[in-house]
């Protein structure tokens, strides 16, 4: 090598020069191609996936704050609170919640009224209200939540999520009359089906739930 | 060469991902780390979230002068410009949130109930489901303290006001003739039913500068936003039929109900105290039209009401019944605006247009009255920020009263007039911590007929001396008109407004769904209507020279926690109160005031049987009285009152409800008060009668079906 530079150092300091300057700008424009969308998306599901909820949240919001084109963003952020609203028995907290999640998703369902995994996360915001406070929020709720579950699944029938999500609620309020739940069951088996077929838009797209039916299914036998 | 390259990476490395380093650490107000807050540069990805110790730090490519963001669940969002290449270990105090849940409030004098309410006093659904209440609005607040059980009346006496002190508000626009007609010694119940209401806040004094002409209380009753869904309600009574209906669209939602009362069959069932020609008899329907605008709501809220009956009625002074046959038609109607609309204003508006109409023959005496009644307000409200809001506004009330009596001899006399009140009113609110809050406002009214201007200062304020406890204190100075009874005389006779002050100290307590309220109040009257007949009459002679005042205490402990399924509460009320008006020989107790009252309410839901039970047991100390076989005025006490109601709803599916109650269980004989001959009999005493219940115990039993898309929805709200 070295007596090849010798032999012609300018020659090949220049073609180092370009190979280097070509990875460089290659890396540079794969890094803008895959975009800071794509990279932040990625790096919050990871983060969430670790379990680190806070700091995934936080990165979500960060998104949602600079990205007003994708609605991923603050679906993520409602559904990451109203998660972790359904896992405290703070009151306190319970609320600031869930006020945090539908504040996220009445921003996105403005723009897109007719999204059904919104309407999921928007059921499941009142679902969190009526578990916080049955004899209250019961009477008042459960009309809504199955109305946006009906919506949901006018607009898309083979969603997964909202299959499964609409027969678990009404798996609760059949357990409370003793009224027969195998209609709830045999389509939370549809729903895992349902779970194998479906392809998410995108790679950030809600593709989660499959484990939770799988859990739901368990419980009917 | 190696040189030539580094220098080279690095210049296009520096080129594309020029980065500066951003590092601090997040504090509270008092110093502590904030762990878990978002520091983020606005409009970018670059951020991080602070540690344990409340430090940070982050890379970012961003030059110049970025807006660095601080955010969590619990403090206000702070905002600050900085110079990316210069902040470094810097500390970031955050502010609580004044938004936050647990942010002081002004509680004093103010029971809340519905979704808004911070600290709800009453459930939406509790109106429905007390036991005694039967789906009355007003029968549901009577067990709350400050308010006096008049069993007679039906009406709400609070503090030692007459039921008249009470104003009531439907989305912050006033009715009229909040009551059914009703006649001496038979209690009314509210016109409204609770159905079409979510919100409802119950002042017992000390109230915003927003609501004039009233001396003791408002009652705020909200109408709901929007409904759930379509839907159909069918329910069918032991004292009548109702049926309601609910329409949804995008934009706008349309509720009608109606119902049809007749007490005939019960009462034919049941034996009654009461001798009826022809029982109680209504026709009743209310409609909401509800439009969504982008920035706002309007509501459209109509009811009408035409009742009647025929009773003939026990007096000490005659030898034969008094024939009472009454024909009450009554129509409400009331518009509102709620919008936003630039820089944080809000405009409330609205309209309400009320006409009561009362045919009575007394025996063969007839009376004929007509009241027409028009509220209008206009209000704006400004935030400032989150911690000043300045509101003011003005309305002004219309009412017209006009009434004919006409004795045997076909001889008539009318009576009536006319009044117009215009007032204006601001008001500011400032939250100048999580701890202290204030409101002060001032309104002033200028009333045409009695051709004076008032001007009645309010004052509150609020500290939280704890997590959980807080004190409030009101004050305020309040005028109303004089009752219709005497200003419909006054073409002979010159009124002044009656006033009231009212001084107000709070304490609450509001831990993991229990709440504990104690409140003591010194209220003090002047101005009071005095005249020197035995009733109101035209030539009488009428001053406004009455005074008065009245003190107490208020309990209220609340508790839905400690066991479970079950919910209670209990309200105690002590006063003190003493008047001298109308035309009293001496300042005494009014008969309607009991020096205690104790309500004690339960609600238990047993799963298994898909019911749930309730009890409300109301005791009040005895009612004063007059004996005029006794030189000293007012000087009798009536025995206790005391009533105990169980309710029962049972849920036969998720839409069919079965519902059954029974008042006063234990069939206590309660005395409200004697009625005492006007001349002595032979031997030189005064007759009397007593005045009791027009039943001793009341059944009801209820289906309320549903018919609704998702079939979810019940009607345990309406009962």
């Amino acid at each position: 090598m070295k007596t090849t530079m010798n032999q012609n150092p300018i020659k090949t300091t220049k073609v180092m020069t370009k190979i280097i300057v070509t990875i460089v700008l290659f890396i540079s424009s794969y890094v803008s191609a895959q975009g800071q969308f794509e990279q932040g998306m990625g790096k919050a599901l990871q983060l969430w996936g670790q379990g680190k909820s806070t700091e995934a949240l936080a990165l979500f919001e960060r998104i949602a704050a600079a990205e007003k084109s994708s609605w991923l963003p603050n679906y993520y952020v409602a559904l990451v609170n109203t998660n972790a609203a359904f896992a405290t028995k703070d009151k306190e907290q319970v609320s600031l919640l869930l006020n945090k999640a539908q504040k996220a998703v009445d921003i996105e369902m403005d723009k897109n009224p007719n999204n059904a995994e919104l309407l999921v996360v928007q059921a499941m915001i009142h679902t969190a209200w009526i578990a916080f406070d049955p004899m209250t929020n019961g009477q008042k709720l459960a009309g809504p939540v199955m109305e946006l579950y009906g919506k949901a699944k006018a607009i898309a029938p083979e969603n997964p999520r909202v299959v499964f999500c609409k027969a678990e609620f009404e798996i609760g309020g059949a357990k409370f009359w003793g009224t027969d739940t195998k209609p709830m069951c045999a389509q939370i088996e549809k729903a895992i089906g349902l779970f194998a077929t479906f392809k998410p838009e995108t790679v950030f797209s809600p593709s989660w739930g499959l484990e939770r039916a799988q859990i739901a299914q368990k419980n009917c036998k | 060469m190696k040189t030539t390259v580094t220098l080279l990476c690095l210049l296009v490395t520096t080129l594309l991902l020029s980065q500066s380093t951003i590092s601090g650490k997040v504090v509270d107000e008092k110093g502590k780390p904030v762990a878990g807050a978002n520091i983020f540069l606005e409009g970018t990805y670059d951020g991080a979230t602070s540690n344990e110790t409340g430090s940070f730090s982050f890379t970012t490519t961003t030059t110049g002068n970025q807006t660095l963001v601080v955010s969590f669940l619990i403090y206000e969002t702070s905002k600050t410009v900085i110079n990316v290449a210069a902040f470094v270990d810097k500390t970031i105090k955050l502010k609580e949130g004044v938004t936050a849940l647990d942010a002081v409030i002004i509680t004093a004098g103010t029971l809340e109930s519905g979704d808004k309410a911070r600290v709800s006093v009453l459930k939406p659904l509790d109106i429905v489901t007390t036991a005694g209440s039967a789906g009355n609005i007003i029968a549901a607040l009577q067990t709350l303290p400050g308010t006096q059980t008049v069993g007679e009346d039906g009406r709400l006496f609070v503090r030692g006001g007459e039921a008249n002190e009470t104003q009531t508000f439907v989305d912050g626009i006033r009715v009229a003739q909040p009551y059914g007609a009703s006649t001496n010694n038979l209690p009314t119940r509210g016109r409204f039913s609770p159905f079409l209401f979510n919100g409802i806040s119950f002042s017992t004094g000390g109230y915003s500068a927003e609501y004039g002409e009233a001396l003791s209380s408002v009652l705020l009753l909200n109408t709901q936003d929007e409904p759930d869904q379509n839907k159909t309600e069918i329910s069918l009574m032991t004292v009548g039929l109702g049926i309601g209906n609910t329409q949804k669209w995008k934009k706008s939602s349309l509720s009608v109900n109606s119902n049809y009362i007749n007490l005939a069959p019960y009462q034919a069932a049941i034996p009654q105290n009461v001798d009826w020609n022809s029982p109680f008899q209504s026709l009743s329907g209310e409609t909401v039209y509800r439009y969504n605008f982008n920035n706002g709501i309007l509501k459209v809220y109509a009811a009408f009401d035409t009742s009647k009956f025929d009773v003939n009625q026990e007096n000490i002074n005659a030898p034969e019944k008094i024939r009472v046959d009454l024909n009450n038609n009554n129509f409400y109607f009331n518009t509102s605006y709620k919008g936003v609309f630039g820089n944080n204003w809000q405009l409330t508006s609205g309209l309400s247009y009320g006409y009561s109409n009362n045919k009575i023959n007394l025996n063969i005496d007839k009376v004929v009255n007509d009241e027409n009644a028009a509220h209008l307000k206009f209000k704006l409200r400004k935030s400032f920020s989150e911690r000043i809001k300045l509101s003011f506004g003005a309305d002004y009330f219309m009412t017209q009263f006009n009434e004919d009596f006409r004795d045997n001899s076909g001889s008539i006399f009318t009576n009536g007039y006319t009044s117009n009140i215009a007032a204006v009113f601001s008001e500011i609110d400032v939250l100048f911590s999580k701890k202290w809050a204030a409101k002060v406002g001032l309104r002033a009214a200028n009333n045409d007929l009695l051709n004076e201007t008032t001007i009645a200062p309010r004052i509150s304020f609020a500290y939280k001396m704890a997590k959980n406890s807080q004190f409030s204190f009101a004050y305020g100075n309040f005028t109303q008109t004089p009752r219709a009874d005497y200003v419909k005389y006054s073409n002979n006779n010159r009124f002044e407004s009656e006033k009231a002050s009212h001084y107000i100290l709070n304490f609450q307590y509001n831990k993991n769904g229990k709440t504990f309220r104690a409140e003591t109040y010194y209220k003090e009257y002047s101005n009071l209507v005095k005249f020197d007949t035995e009733t109101p009459l035209y030539n009488s002679t009428f001053n406004n020279s009455g005074l008065g005042y009245a003190k107490g205490l208020d309990l209220f402990w609340r508790d839905g926690k400690s066991i479970n399924n079950l919910e209670y509460w209990v309200s105690y009320s002590y006063i003190d109160t003493e008047r001298d008006y109308k035309n009293f020989s001496a300042q005494v107790t009014p008969s309607f005031v009991a020096d205690h009252s104790l309500s004690i309410v339960t609600k238990y839901f047993i799963t298994n049987w898909k019911s749930q039970i309730g009890f409300t047991n109301s005791y009040s100390s005895g009612r004063p009285y007059n004996n005029p076989n006794e030189t000293k005025f007012m000087n009798g006490k009536t025995k206790v009152y005391n009533s105990l109601s169980f309710n029962w709803a049972y849920l036969l599916s998720p839409q069919k409800i079965l519902y059954f109650s029974v008042s006063n269980v234990l069939a206590t004989q309660n005395v409200f008060g004697y009625e005492y001959a006007k001349n002595p009999n032979s031997a030189g005493i005064y007759n009397r009668r007593e005045i009791t219940p027009t039943a001793d115990r009341f059944f009801f039993v209820g289906f309320f079906w549903t018919i609704s898309n998702d079939k979810k929805d019940n009607q345990l709200r309406n009962l």
